[in-house]
């Protein structure tokens, strides 16, 4: 039964090595293997060894505390299995609180020569971080087990617990009570809600790239926890585990992911590797944005002698609600201070655009939208009253411009979008009625 | 991810509204301050657009209201928004303690490549790949900083951040005033 898991693991990856399973059958092993595992101790327990603390430890588990019995239970732990050395420490970690001592002896149980009082100082949460963390924790089999598939290398407890005095070095809490139990565990806990968060936002948003980038900087990094100040950082196996070089490697790290969001948004960045050859693409890609804005800027410059932009051209650009329900309100104010910059009667016709996408300008406003030839990306959101799309990639603009043209098509209706979020039309069809 | 169009809509917005500002100043200008306008106000549209949240916008702004003679157009620009832009781009101590820290970081580069070039020679070579390697990493985050506006002052991290915002603001610009061109 102790070798279930591995093989289970290893009949999954088949010819390739651990890390090809896909997260859900792992999960799932994983979860099939914890109860059985748990159904072992049990078992174990009966066993005549220590059976006075056995039947202590049968109290605290029906109390659902980890103790000091606990140190004992942990002796009859399972054998150390190579296989699991990647996965399980972490799940252990994560599984804390809430299979309590089957959570200690996964972590036991990975690690030969282990130290006792360290892990279960972390095993020994309190009560009350357990009950928070209890109900969360099934939910996060699932967390760890995606993380540990985007992590790239193995852990290991000894460099674990080089790490863990390295952490309570830098956490500056550590002054409370069971100093580092309550970390550990405080740890434990921030990580998993902090994870758990992450893991939401890092899968619904593959390609997030928000410059606050919270979710990205911690999504390869599976123990990396969102503490205001300090960074936790495991060593992975057969790695350094002195701070210098814990820190570089996550500075490394964090490089390396941002690397691969620029990877995604210059293009042709994809068959170059390397650091030097991607940054050579950034920069040739940035200098050519610049020149390329430069050339532009003339080219107003020149075309446009009185730098002014008809509102028409940019509704040509289809950049509609949101900047529809502006620019009258731009209109009337340019208007209040220079009177004679407006020619075309903008805000008449603005507002006849505006909430209405048709009136006398149509056919114009037709012309215009086939001549644009240039990718201009077209707000789906014009389209799809019921919610705002992602924006379409460039592929779809024809489809776009056929949308336009079928709207275009339906002019006799007014068109009310019941969803927008913006006040765009019913402030234009107000300013219709005043002018 | 924030909304392309959503940025564009935003950047035109703003844009339209400085070049209104910039005009109502001056009405007859030559090219070349046309084109200085163009490309001023589009920076400050997009840097205000970010409203300070990114280093490269902060630095931009500073760059246009350092300058005497594009400090007025600028603020005009701005609008009544200004004063408290530049208030927070001013209050960021990002320039004066860096400035330090560079020059040290240069007398110890100085005193690195010296040290390198004694133990080059006797050095294997996959040791010398490595070093040749950084170098030129470190060539080319140095060009990326001299691009990216308020670059020079970053780590390797917050800059690659700052190139991903800016790259994005610059694709933009470019979809904006190319389909401008085109009306």
């Amino acid at each position: 039964m102790n070798r279930a898991l591995p093989e289970m693991l290893h009949c999954l990856s088949g010819p390739g090595n651990g890390t090809d399973i896909t997260v859900l059958e792992r999960q799932r092993t994983r979860v099939k293997w914890q109860h059985q595992e748990q159904q072992n101790y049990f078992g174990v327990f009966l066993e005549p060894s220590q059976a006075g603390q056995v039947g202590n430890f049968q109290d605290l588990v029906g109390d659902g505390r980890c103790g000091s019995v606990l140190r004992h239970v942990v002796t009859h732990s399972v054998k150390p299995d190579p296989g699991l050395e990647n996965g399980w420490p972490e799940l252990g970690r994560y599984e804390l609180p809430d299979l309590g001592f089957g959570s200690a002896v996964l972590m036991n149980g990975s690690a030969a020569g282990f130290e006792m009082n360290s892990t279960i100082t972390r095993t020994s949460s309190c009560p009350h971080t357990e009950a928070q963390v209890a109900p969360e924790a099934k939910g996060k089999v699932s967390e760890p087990a995606e993380k540990m598939s985007s992590t790239v290398g193995r852990e290991s407890y000894k460099k674990r617990k080089a790490d863990k005095v390295q952490n309570t070095k830098v956490v500056a809490e550590d002054d409370a009570k069971d100093k580092r139990s309550k970390v550990c565990a405080e740890e434990g806990e921030s990580k998993i809600t902090t994870e758990q968060t992450r893991t939401k936002n890092t899968t619904t948003h593959p390609n997030n790239r928000e410059t606050s980038a919270d979710t990205s900087r911690e999504n390869s990094k599976a123990s990396e926890v969102q503490k205001p100040d300090y960074i936790h950082v495991r060593a992975r196996r057969g790695q350094a585990t002195d701070s210098h070089s814990l820190a570089e490697r996550v500075r490394r790290e964090k490089i390396s992911e941002r690397m691969k969001y620029l990877q995604d948004l210059v293009p042709g960045c994809n068959k170059v590797t390397g650091k030097a050859g991607m940054l050579d693409e950034i920069i040739n890609y940035v200098q050519s944005l610049q020149r390329q804005v430069e050339f532009l800027s003339m080219k107003l410059a020149t075309v446009n002698p009185r730098l002014d932009f008809n509102i028409e051209d940019l509704f040509a650009k289809e950049i509609f609600p949101a900047c529809s329900a502006n620019f009258p309100t731009i209109g009337s104010s340019s208007e209040m201070t220079n009177p004679a910059y407006l020619q075309i009667n903008p805000a008449q016709q603005m507002v006849a655009c505006c909430g209405l996408e048709m009136g006398v300008n149509t056919p114009d406003l037709m012309a215009l939208r086939r001549t644009i030839s240039a990718p201009v990306s077209l707000p789906e959101t014009y389209f799809d009253a019921s919610c705002f799309t992602q924006l379409q990639p460039p592929s779809t603009w024809d489809a776009d411009l056929q949308n336009l043209f079928n709207l275009d098509s339906n002019q006799g209706r007014s068109i009310s979008f019941p969803s927008q979020p913006f006040t765009g039309s019913i402030e234009a069809s107000n300013l219709k009625m005043e002018t | 991810m924030r909304n392309p169009s959503l940025i564009k809509e935003e950047f035109l917005k703003r844009w339209i509204i400085a070049l209104r500002r910039c005009t109502s100043l001056k009405k007859n200008m030559n090219i070349l301050e046309r084109n200085k306008v163009v490309k001023l106000s589009a920076d400050l549209a997009m840097a205000s657009a970010r409203n300070g949240t990114t280093s490269w916008s902060r630095a931009l702004i500073a760059n246009a209201t350092r300058d005497n003679d594009n400090r007025i157009l600028a603020e005009q620009i701005l609008g009544p928004e200004s004063e408290i832009l530049v208030k927070r781009v001013s209050t960021m101590p990002f320039k004066t303690c860096n400035r330090r820290k560079i020059r040290s970081k240069r007398i110890l580069k100085r005193s690195c490549s010296s040290a390198i070039r004694r133990v080059r020679k006797t050095v294997p070579r996959k040791v010398l790949a490595n070093c040749i390697a950084k170098r030129l990493i470190q060539k080319r985050t140095h060009i990326l900083k001299s691009l990216v506006p308020g670059g020079e002052f970053m780590d390797e991290t917050t800059l690659m951040e700052e190139t991903l915002d800016y790259i994005a603001y610059l694709r933009v610009q470019v979809d904006v005033m190319r389909s401008c061109t085109y009306c």
